[in-house]
């Protein structure tokens, strides 16, 4: 009798970096190699991913960390079901929000047709509620923030299976 | 840090009240240099009053935050003001899918190669 397949144990991965832009293209490059080579979204999804972590990562910087600080950005495979991305800041920020504002900022410039005025703006309405299943902000006790999004593995158009990705992941490749 | 470079070119034009530009970006534009190649741009458009085009070609470049989005909105807007506009040609893959997730692509033609936009500008 075949013994039922336990399910794989999750991969999770934290970084933590200065309030700093200028480390922004190496979280990209580590976004973009962690993707393809740990899990089964597609490359167009890889993209995808490297623009919801550096928009979440840039909103904490600008916004919830100040100089000085740090924000913390974790990686969570669900190997064949998911991928979670969880940025969190300081609270330290220079215009500080609550998830509650940041969730009714998102509802508003979700809308479609919603005027675009500014230059910035349209990161987590445009860009990363698009491009994931769920989003939610939460507060943190020390003041800060927590947003975590996840995309789930279930339609078959976006995954491209690779012989490499068939058990526990076998690499990440770095590019500094 | 991110790198880019953006290099300007003239383009000759057939029609008298039209002025092209070639702009070619090589590199990724996000948080951490987008507001200083920004104000290279604003430069060009405030420097020609009136039926300034500009073709960006995006073949080498790898990246764009919503910022940079954000900014080509302005430009397209201020050149619009003007009797001009921006073309985009060559843009890969993942710089067209974020276009067109953001809605641009609506906007700002975007076409697959220099030589087409220079043929939709001198229509």
């Amino acid at each position: 009798m075949d013994q039922p397949q336990e399910k794989p144990e999750p991969v999770k991965i934290t970084i933590t970096l200065p309030t700093n832009a200028y480390f922004m293209s190496g979280i990209r490059d580590f976004t973009l190699s962690m993707i393809k080579n740990m899990t089964n979204f597609s490359e167009q999804w890889a993209y995808r991913f490297q623009s919801v972590v550096d928009e979440l990562c840039n909103n904490a910087i600008e916004h919830g960390s100040n100089t000085k600080q740090e924000i913390k950005v974790s990686f969570i495979n669900y190997p064949g079901d998911s991928v979670e991305i969880v940025v969190e800041d300081s609270g330290t920020g220079k215009t500080k929000m609550k998830a509650a504002d940041l969730q009714k900022i998102v509802a508003e410039r979700s809308k479609p047709g919603y005027p675009f005025t500014e230059i910035r703006g349209r990161g987590l309405a445009k860009i990363v509620a698009a491009w994931t299943d769920e989003l939610q902000f939460e507060d943190l006790a020390n003041g800060g923030l927590k947003v975590k999004v996840k995309k789930y593995l279930k339609n078959p158009a976006l995954s491209v299976p690779s012989p490499s990705m068939s058990g526990a992941p076998d690499h990440i490749v770095l590019t500094i | 840090m991110a790198q880019i470079t953006i290099t300007v070119e003239d383009i000759a034009s057939s029609v008298p009240d039209k002025k092209i530009k070639l702009l070619k970006f090589a590199g990724q534009l996000d948080e951490s240099n987008v507001d200083d190649k920004a104000k290279e741009i604003y430069s060009i458009i405030d420097a020609v009053p009136q039926g300034l085009f500009l073709i960006f070609d995006f073949e080498k470049l790898e990246y764009m935050n919503s910022k940079s989005i954000g900014y080509l909105t302005d430009w397209y807007s201020k050149l619009s003001e003007k009797k001009g506009g921006i073309l985009i040609a060559n843009a890969r893959p993942n710089i067209t899918d974020i276009l067109q997730v953001v809605g641009i692509t609506q906007l700002v033609p975007c076409v697959g190669s220099v030589d087409e936009a220079k043929i939709a500008v001198m229509k």
